[in-house]
């Protein structure tokens, strides 16, 4: 199980070449799908990078949230209203839902992170659902029920981005970019505090970490991606709804990371992956019973693959 | 430990390789635009028409109503609009206005669809805007009532068979003020934009005839089965009559709540007609007969294009038709005009054509017209009433012909 | 007495009808999870099944022979789908508790699914019985009787629950379990009996409280996903695998839900969430839960 000097970098090595891999078959996509099908990769795209930031905290901190799509949509409204009334700029939109995100994140996380277990999901529950009815009731900037539509193409670089194919490289230039800063940070010393957290927090607070602290932390940096997933969603669907702040949103996230696997972060893409195309695609070509496929999915992978994608997918390699 | 994991991953392994077979279709070359302008011109003309509705979720049963207008109409006319054969192809709205643009997208950028039709939720037209804007390609909608789908910034791809929410309540509130509502009205409504779009409408017309307020309440949409809180409210306020816009689920909630509450017998229910539509009028029972609302149609009609309607679509269906199915049914009328005039099947020239349809004289709801883009049409004053075992909306009166109301 | 005196008395009289109806449906959920940390997502289903129940077997104006035949199939449904989903979560008994949650999830959207396509997606409504489904006159205005049967019928199970588990040997076991299940185990016991049992009877519990809601809420696609909700919030304000938890956390939300909605009319979409909100960050484990952290 101890693995051999050296193994971790070949490991590392291996991963960073396969992700390389997949970005650049992802950038070539648009070249040869069909416009649909670009959408529908790219709608994958900005779920994926919302699995990942959930996964950070449930995954790798272990902090089961059931309010995610909150900070997401904060992100998306945040991108959204100032598309729609400050700037067309893309890069300042992004910037606005990163933070938008973590802001909000941060304020929910004071009080929810003092929580553990079922009351964390219960009150991550609350404030999620908390934060959807004020989008709802707050119709003056939020547009209420109907949402902010009509959402101008984002700028990036003085050209606007119309059409699957510009939105689609935006999307997975900005996914990709967060997807690695994200992979970084767990793989770093806070990563590692962080699944030390997750496996034994009375002895991470005895060798002396200042667990609020890091669970905090967590917290607002899987809020601020969320927020960022978001402001992709305002730039690639053009249109933010109070839907994308609820459980409709909370709960698929968290199928995703538990189909691909939590604590992985790539497992929670494939998880995400799996999520969009049985329930949007699968579903819709049977008629509308999306929902059932994806509960059938969901408990054909939690029986057959303990783990996930991601243990089922991966070489044997020592554990951590 | 091994030969599982071999298994497994030649599972996934399966699984992968079957998807990627699957997406083979999803690799066809990008289709060039000459594509479309070649079709209209050549012989055995087709147009293929994307229907957008509820399959699932609360808003299915809708949804079943308007895909049967749709077909029963096409049935009836050998399957044709104007000189094309139609070919439908169907998507699902479902619940949120996430699903309904993917369906919108996918019609236009996968079945490469000529016009659209339908959508039943405001929030899904409103966001439609914009992909239909960007793919130049009419859009009819079949149901959804917000008044900016049609109003000051419209888009001239959007043309609507409905009505808009405003239109409906308005009509309520000027006749509540000429022929009296005893006293002040209480105004009820769930708390999102169709709500507040009503109520606006009613109270505009109604304070301007005089009318008096005695309050209002908004309880949460979607999230609320219980209304005691609210009845007692209307109770205390002092009012007279009470104007209230519910429909599917919470209509049937408040209505046999207001008749349990005791206040069915005390104070008159007036109400915008989806209150008293379609399925939830047989699960309300006795507890609805009485309520007056405003529609722009009943079954009660007496009309020959009504009466042949719901001939017809008992036959078919063993069903009653509802104003959702005909505003489907007139979608598929107008649209049969406009490509009968239409230069082409862009949207710039089925927009153009939808312009010029003048009149529908031959509708189930009567004759109609376009006042911009939606319709100006007669309101009809209903009354629930019990009519051997079942319930319909029996019209007192004719009130006039409105415009649309944003 | 003045009027606005009156009518808020009515509402508290309404929250105590619907405060019953959430304690019989959330009791089960409590001591499930209290006593195998299984928090079962599948809770708002079976209460929508027994409805189901309730409309395909009472229908709109039952006879007292059909409203009783809906009660037992709904008992009979609910206890065979508590047993099953016992034997489901418990091949992942090693597995993480999300894991377990999520499978009750996953198993929820399929089942929902399918009473969608067994029954429709219309909205339905069900009947009393005859003799329950008149208004009397309180305090000048007109209540159903029909809730007030539920205050008796809530009242009357609560207070058998009770008895069951205070005093009986099963209770007894109920108790030891959720206070140390490893104790149980050491000393010897086969906690799995009673394990099934005590999901079987949550679940059974479940389904009959959605058909003898099913008057008040009526059946419909999606009732589960809002009563689910409900039932969480009543559980955790409550404190979990605790039977006066869930009555005192069920009374509470009642209240909020009745009378909270006609005081703070303007906010009233806030007022439960707020609430479970508030008592989270004051009382991490409820009211009466407990505190000793062992549970997380």
């Amino acid at each position: 199980m101890i693995g051999r000097p050296g193994s971790a970098a070949t490991t590392a090595a291996v991963a960073a070449a396969v992700a390389a891999a997949v970005v650049l078959a992802l950038a070539a996509a648009p070249l040869v799908l069909a416009p649909y099908a670009v959408t529908v990769l790219t709608r994958i795209l900005v779920f994926a990078l919302l699995a990942m930031s959930l996964d950070l905290l449930v995954g790798i901190t272990g902090l089961p949230s059931l309010g995610h799509g909150a900070y997401f949509g904060a992100g998306a409204y945040a991108a959204g209203w100032v598309t729609l009334h400050a700037s067309p700029s893309g890069p300042v939109a992004l910037l606005v839902a990163l933070t938008a995100g973590g802001l909000v994140a941060a304020a929910a996380g004071c009080v929810a992170v003092r929580a553990r277990g079922i009351f964390f999901l219960m009150l991550t529950l609350a404030i999620g659902e908390i934060v959807q009815q004020l989008a709802e009731s707050w119709h003056e900037v939020t547009g209420g029920s109907n949402g902010l539509y009509g959402i101008p193409a984002a700028r990036v670089g003085g050209a606007a981005l119309v059409g699957d194919q510009a939105v689609h490289w935006w999307v997975l230039a900005v996914a990709a970019t967060a997807a690695a800063g994200l992979w970084l940070l767990a793989s770093s010393p806070f990563g590692h505090a962080l699944r030390g957290i997750r496996d034994n927090e009375a002895r991470m607070r005895a060798l002396g970490y200042r667990v609020y602290g890091y669970k905090l932390a967590a917290f607002v940096v899987a809020g601020a991606v969320a927020g960022l997933a978001g402001g992709l969603l305002s730039a690639q669907q053009r249109l933010v709804t109070p839907a994308e702040l609820g459980l409709g949103t909370s709960i698929p996230a968290l199928l995703a990371v538990t189909i691909g696997g939590a604590g992985t972060l790539w497992g929670a893409c494939v998880g995400a992956a799996v999520v969009v195309l049985v329930r949007d695609h699968l579903g819709a070509s049977l008629g509308g019973h999306g929902s059932l496929l994806l509960g059938a999915v969901f408990v054909a992978v939690v029986y057959l693959l303990p783990g996930g994608a991601a243990r089922a997918l991966s070489m044997p390699r020592r554990r951590g | 430990m091994t030969t599982k994991r071999i298994t497994r991953r030649r599972m996934l392994g399966a699984i992968g390789t079957a998807g990627a077979l699957a997406a083979l279709p999803a690799c066809r070359k990008r289709s060039d635009d000459s594509g479309d302008a070649t079709r209209s011109t050549g012989s055995g003309k087709r147009v293929k028409v994307g229907l957008v509705i509820p399959q699932s979720g609360v808003y299915a049963p809708l949804g079943t109503d308007m895909k049967r207008g749709w077909d029963l109409w096409l049935e009836r006319h050998r399957g044709m609009l104007g000189p094309y054969q139609v070919t439908t192809v169907v998507a699902d709205e479902g619940e949120s206005p996430q699903t309904g643009v993917q369906a919108v997208q996918k019609l236009l950028q996968r079945d490469e669809v000529d016009v659209l039709v339908g959508i039943v939720s405001s929030a899904v037209a409103l966001a439609s805007q914009t992909p239909v804007k960007e793919a130049r390609k009419v859009l009819v909608v079949a149901n959804a009532g917000a008044g900016a789908i049609t109003g000051a910034s419209r888009t001239p791809y959007i043309w609507r068979t409905s009505f808009t929410n405003a239109q409906i309540s308005s009509v309520m509130g000027q006749h509540l003020a000429t022929a009296g509502a005893g006293g002040p009205v209480y105004l009820i409504a769930p708390d999102y934009a169709a709500g507040a779009e009503v109520l606006a409408g009613f109270r505009k017309t109604f304070t301007a005839g005089g009318g008096q307020i005695a309050g209002e309440a908004k309880p949460a949409f979607g999230k609320t089965q219980d209304y005691q809180p609210y009845l007692t409210g209307i109770r205390e306020s002092g009012a007279r009559a009470v104007f209230c816009f519910f429909s599917g689920a919470e209509a049937v909630s408040f209505v046999k709540q207001y008749s349990e509450f005791g206040l069915a017998g005390k104070l008159p229910l007036y109400a915008s007609g989806f209150l008293t539509e379609g399925s939830v009028l047989d699960a309300q029972g006795d507890a609805a007969i009485g309520i007056q609302t405003t529609l722009h149609y009943s079954t009660e009609l007496d009309r020959p294009a009504n009466r042949e309607l719901i001939a017809a679509y008992r036959e078919k269906f063993s069903a009653t038709p509802t104003v959702f199915t005909v505003q489907t049914w007139d979608a598929a009328a107008v649209l049969d005009r406009a490509l009968g005039t239409a230069t082409g099947l862009d949207g710039d020239s089925v927009a153009a054509a939808l312009g010029t349809v003048g009149a529908i004289e031959d509708s189930p709801r009567g004759a109609w017209s376009f006042d911009g883009q939606s319709p100006k049409q007669n309101m009809y004053l209903r009354v629930v009433e019990k009519r051997g075992a079942a319930y319909v909306n029996a019209v007192v009166r004719d009130l006039g012909v409105f415009a649309q109301v944003s | 007495m003045p009027a606005w005196l009156d009518t808020h008395l009515v509402s508290v009289l309404n929250g105590l009808a619907i405060g019953f109806l959430l304690f019989i449906l959330a009791v089960g959920l409590s001591l499930v999870f209290g006593m195998m940390d299984v928090l079962n997502l599948a809770h708002g289903v079976l209460f929508l099944t027994g409805g189901y129940m309730a409309w395909a077997i009472a229908g709109e104006h039952p006879s007292w022979l059909g409203f009783a035949g809906a009660l037992a199939a709904a008992a009979v449904v609910g206890s065979l789908a508590g047993v099953g989903l016992s034997l489901a979560t418990e091949r992942l008994a090693r597995r993480s508790h999300l894991d377990q949650a999520l499978l009750t999830l996953g198993l929820a959207l399929i089942a929902a699914d399918a009473l969608s396509v067994m029954f429709g997606d219309d909205v339905h409504a069900v009947g009393p019985p005859p003799g329950l489904d008149g208004s009397v006159s309180i305090l000048g205005s007109a209540y159903p009787v029909y809730r007030l049967a539920i205050i008796a019928v809530g009242a009357a199970l609560a207070a058998a629950v009770h008895r069951i588990v205070e005093r009986t040997a099963l209770g007894a076991l109920v108790r030891a379990t959720v206070a140390d299940r490893q104790m149980v185990s050491a000393v010897g016991i086969d906690d799995r009996r009673v394990r099934v049992a005590v999901f079987g009877i949550g679940s059974l519990l479940a389904a009959v409280a959605g058909a003898l809601g099913a008057p008040i809420y009526g059946v419909r696609p999606g009732l589960d996903a809002t009563v689910l909700v409900l039932a969480l919030v009543v559980v955790v304000i409550g404190g979990l695998g605790s039977v006066r938890g869930a009555l005192v956390g069920a009374l509470v939300i009642g209240q909020i839900e009745t009378l909270g909605r006609s005081l703070l009319s303007d906010l009233a979409s806030f007022v439960l969430f707020g609430a479970l909100a508030l008592v989270l960050v004051v009382r991490p484990h409820g009211l009466f839960g407990d505190p000793s952290g062992t549970r997380s």
